[in-house]
């Protein structure tokens, strides 16, 4: 029964319509696969309601959202047997990466997992243990993500590919913004900035070191303000630390702001600084660079990505005040604007890479299919039939 | 025979390659080449390769590495030799190749435009390279069937890098330190860390007999194109000579075909001789091949003068019959304690052996040798270890209760919590692994036992690396396919786990820290391949075979003498160096039966051997 063209199900908490860093890769990823050579459509199961969905691209068809857990594992199954026959299963998340797992099996097809971060700084649950191992291939947003991973899960590390976020074109360098100027009161100052949800639960971040570093700015630069982007339950806690820092004066919080007005705080600013100790990627430092302006960020975890080890951006130790105070100040100090420093994170490269990936994913033995074990322990040096044979003779995407 | 070294940027939104970086890793390997050092870069620095010679063939500069093919498609890092270098010359030649160099480097270079990556197939010796393909824009690493030759790689997810040492990858600086449960678990189970693992997490081995290709996609699965398993199976299969007097001519063909090929050098090449049947037979061997001027070294202790731990004195017979120039080196105490630390800085993963190597090595070089001859590998070749006897009597000793659900845990259970601890913590393990192959020899070759480890590395190493490794399972997935003959199943699990993890690696750290190379003409993919169905029928009688190859016969002492092991008084040096004392924290380590072994292994593991 050789169709011509495959038809993916794609599990994620959100996409088409939502909000945030996981819907972005999502989108970016499922357009970048509708596109993939012999992929004939990608049916989205999203998770979490979104807002109201522009018209979508060809060969993406978005079902409604199902938020309950065991209805959505429900809606999950009722799709892949009404939708008949899939070929593939894509999951966008590590928690619903069992789910994945069992119609992955049961439909006898291989499984695709990409995984964000937080979700693996932790051991997995047995069932998530298995169900990554079950996994055909895993891509993970980041190199540290992927570090995580692989130090709780037995699977081969050649199965675990990175593909980081990308950025979209509003971001770009431009003149600070004159509405913003005159909002914020920031004309002829400095101004860091910080773009995040002020989550109680996300305190990582390090909204507070950076509070904590402001008096040691300001004997030098006491022309600084520090603006605060974004809202959440937190933001009281900071709002008092800014006080008692004595700093209150410099701190601004902006709330949320709506997302067609991101770029121009980006411009508004001329450091980014965002000392988290636990980002998966952190695609904030990609839109702040992408502005041109300056980025701080935390080593050891995902924020080495998009600031390439140090070669994009500043990477300080995040518990280390002096060092930190140090990097916002030598980054206040310079005046000349970057430019966009982002070219290697563009869509283009992004579908580029997600083209060779789903090449090498479809050349991948075994996966989920069932015969997979026996067929591996059997093996010595000869070739193991394709994972879907489908796909044997498939040509290079565009 | 050197250090190679790589770097390779295959993500797009990786940094191009850190010169500095590929020099520190390439340069910490300056005792591996010592006679010369090389870079090469592609043209838009995604890829570079570090090479340190050491040179044997072709002594002039043309041979220095990386090397580059003339049409400039390919380019090699190779760590090795060639044996077989000038048929395969020959007949590449014939085929229109032309070479530049003398060079076993360059063959490999023509051999892979002709054949791809099945050029490994044809490669007798011992190597680890490195291939950059332009045209594919890809990197090929191989190892040589044995692993012989070691070769690391670190994959972060967007830059893969290798060399010939772990701890060289390190002292590039990028690669992560984060440990391996599953390294270190299995050092403590073994006493040499398993491949695939490292002690470090992103740093993995080549495995022995695979190939392994990055392209822009990154690291691929690796492909095991030799398996010694299989081996043996094809041999059963296959008809062997049937009397003994053919068997015993077609073995001498073979083993002087091999000592014949692992005397390919431009520079000369000596032998480590013992007391022992292997290192006398090569020597005698090597007489047989035409080899006139013969240097050998012993290594020998004053502590064993006059008794019969002393191998001295059969060496020297050993050396007088076959007229070479022999050197007895005395190692003292005193040299032990100074070099220690020297010791424990070049050995590059975490073991419980290799000292006696680091001194015959040091021995060698001081003789001016660049190439010694070992005897390693007879004793799995020709079936000499008591485990050739012993694992297959205890799996039919424990076959049945071995297999019966529950009862093994169940009286690892009793035992060791109703018992003083002073019992043998194998007997604790007897029921629940003795009864399959691969059970009874990690019993057989097992330093600790799985329920030790909480104590000696903490509760999560130990739980996340025994996870990981699943020890039994491990050792089970060499024999596979299974050989039917328990000689052939014993042959395999040696010389898969005890000899590649423990002896192969052991010895290359312990004489390339010397400058050193040393070749083993009985760890040969085609000796084994024409011995195989030989020892399959012989079983461990097999050594006589190697005893009487010689065309002049080995001191009758040399075959009578019981086999001992080789054995040292570093142990009761090192108890005497209170730079070692860590051990005596563990209770079970301080049992007066305590073999030194587990001792070492914990004062490796813990990390102290060095302060």
């Amino acid at each position: 029964m050789a169709r011509s063209e495959l038809r993916v199900l794609a599990l994620v908490t959100e996409a088409f319509g939502g909000r945030g860093g996981i819907a972005q890769y999502n989108r970016d990823f499922l357009l970048a696969l509708a596109k993939c050579d012999r992929v004939g459509e990608v049916l989205v199961l999203p998770r979490f309601n979104s807002g109201s969905v522009d018209a979508l691209p060809p060969g993406v068809q978005q079902l409604r959202a199902v938020e309950g857990r065991h209805t959505y594992s429900l809606a999950a199954a009722c799709t892949a047997i009404t939708h008949r026959p899939i070929d593939f299963v894509f999951c966008g998340h590590l928690r619903m990466a069992p789910l994945a797992a069992v119609l992955s099996r049961v439909l006898n097809v291989p499984l695709w997992l990409q995984i964000h971060g937080v979700d693996v700084w932790h051991d997995l649950s047995a069932l998530q243990h298995r169900a990554v191992q079950s996994a055909t291939m895993v891509t993970s947003v980041s190199r540290d993500t992927r570090h995580r991973l692989l130090r709780w899960v037995e699977i081969d590390p050649a199965r675990v590919k990175v593909l980081p976020n990308t950025v979209e074109p509003q971001f770009q360098p431009g003149p600070k913004p004159g509405h913003l100027l005159e909002r914020h009161a920031v004309g002829g100052k400095k101004v860091l900035i910080t773009v995040s949800r002020l989550s109680s639960l996300e305190r990582y971040k390090g909204h507070d070191r950076v509070i904590r570093t402001l008096p040691r700015v300001l004997e030098q630069r006491p022309d600084t303000i520090y603006l605060i982007v974004g809202d959440g339950d937190d933001r009281s806690r900071l709002e008092s630390l800014a006080l008692e820092c004595g700093v209150a004066k410099n701190v601004q919080f902006t709330g949320s702001v709506p997302a067609e007005e991101l770029p121009d705080y980006f411009r508004l600013a001329d450091v980014f600084v965002m000392p988290s100790t636990a980002e998966g990627f952190g695609i904030v430092f990609l839109q702040a660079m992408a502005s041109g302006i300056r980025v701080i960020g935390g080593t050891q975890n995902g924020t080495r990505d998009p600031l390439c080890d140090g070669a994009l951006g500043t990477l300080v130790d995040p518990e280390n005040g002096d060092e930190l105070a140090s990097a916002i100040l030598a980054a206040l100090d310079d005046p000349t604007r970057t430019g966009d420093r982002t070219t290697r994170f563009k869509p283009n490269l992004f579908r580029e890479h997600l083209n060779a990936l789903y090449r090498f994913f479809s050349n991948q033995n075994g996966g989920s299919v069932p015969a997979r074990s026996s067929v591996r322990r059997e093996k010595i040096v000869t070739p193991v039939p394709s994972a879907f044979h489908s796909l044997e003779k498939h040509q290079p995407c565009q | 025979m050197c250090g190679i070294a790589g770097i390779y940027a295959y993500h797009y939104a990786a940094n191009a390659v850190d010169r500095g970086e590929l020099r520190r890793i390439r340069d910490y390997m300056a005792a591996r080449g010592p006679d010369g050092i090389g870079e090469w870069y592609s043209s838009d620095e995604r890829v570079g390769f570090g090479h340190r010679r050491l040179t044997i063939i072709d002594l002039s500069e043309r041979g220095a590495q990386p090397m580059v093919s003339a049409d400039g498609k390919f380019v090699i890092t190779f760590n090795g030799e060639i044996y077989n270098y000038r048929q395969l010359r020959a007949s590449l030649e014939a085929k229109g190749c032309r070479f530049r160099t003398q060079t076993d480097t360059e063959v490999l270079l023509h051999l892979y435009a002709e054949k791809g990556e099945a050029m490994v197939d044809d490669l007798r010796g011992m190597f680890a390279f490195g291939l950059w393909d332009a045209e594919k824009s890809a990197l090929l690493l191989a190892r040589d069937p044995y692993g012989i030759k070691p070769l690391y790689y670190a994959d972060d997810g967007w830059t893969v890098r290798f060399a010939s040492q772990v701890k060289a990858l390190l002292a590039g600086g990028k690669v992560s330190r984060d440990p391996e449960p599953a390294g270190w678990v299995g050092f403590c189970l073994f006493g040499s860390v398993p491949e695939p693992f490292t002690t470090y997490q992103e740093i993995r081995v080549l495995p022995a007999g695979s190939m392994l290709w990055v392209d822009r996609v990154g690291v691929h699965e690796t492909k095991q194109y030799f398996s010694i398993a299989d081996t043996y199976c094809q041999a059963e299969a296959a008809r062997s000579p049937a009397n003994e007097q053919d068997q015993q001519h077609s073995a001498r063909e073979a083993l002087l075909d091999s000592v014949r090929h692992h005397l390919v050098a431009d520079v000369p090449v000596g032998a480590f001789l013992s007391s022992g049947i292997d290192s006398g037979a090569l020597v005698g061997l090597m007489r047989d091949a035409g080899q006139r001027e013969i240097q050998t070294v012993t290594v020998a202790f004053e502590e064993f003068r006059g008794r019969g731990e002393d191998e001295a004195p059969i060496a020297a017979e050993v050396a007088s019959r076959y007229e070479t120039r022999h050197t007895t080196r005395i190692v003292t105490e005193q040299e032990f304690r100074n070099d220690l630390p020297k010791i424990l800085e070049a050995m590059d993963q975490p073991t419980i052996d290799g000292i006696n190597t680091w001194f015959v090595s040091k021995a060698a070089r001081e003789l001016g040798l660049k190439v010694a001859i070992s005897g390693l590998g007879g004793d799995e070749l020709f079936g000499g270890y008591p485990s050739f006897r012993e694992v297959p009597r205890c799996v039919r000793a424990l076959a049945i209760p071995g297999n019966l659900p529950v009862l093994g845990d169940l009286t690892r259970w009793l035992l060791t919590t109703a018992l003083p601890s002073s019992l043998n913590p194998k007997a604790a393990g007897l029921v629940k692994y003795g009864g399959s192959y691969a059970g009874a020899y990690f019993l057989r070759r097992g330093l600790f036992m799985p329920w030790e480890l909480q104590t000696l590395l903490g509760g999560d190493t130990a739980r996340l690396g025994l996870r990981r490794l699943k020890p039994v399972q491990h050792i089970a997935t060499v024999l596979k396919p299974k050989p039917k003959t328990s000689f052939g199943r014993i042959a395999t699990l040696e010389s898969s786990i005890y000899m590649r993890n423990q002896l192969l690696r052991d010895t290359d750290w312990a004489s390339m820290a010397h400058s050193l190379e040393v070749r083993v003409p009985l760890v040969d993919k085609k000796l084994l391949n024409q011995f195989a169905s030989i020892a399959a029928k012989n079983g461990s009688q097999s050594k006589r075979v190697l005893a009487n190859s010689p065309r002049v016969p080995l001191p009758p002492k040399v075959i009578k003498r019981p086999k001992t092991g080789f054995t040292t008084p570093i142990q009761s040096w090192l108890e005497r160096d209170n730079r070692i004392q860590e051990w005596r924290r563990i209770p079970s380590l301080t049992a007066d039966k305590c073999p030194w072994a587990r001792r070492w292994a914990f004062q490796v593991s813990a990390g102290t051997a060095a302060a």
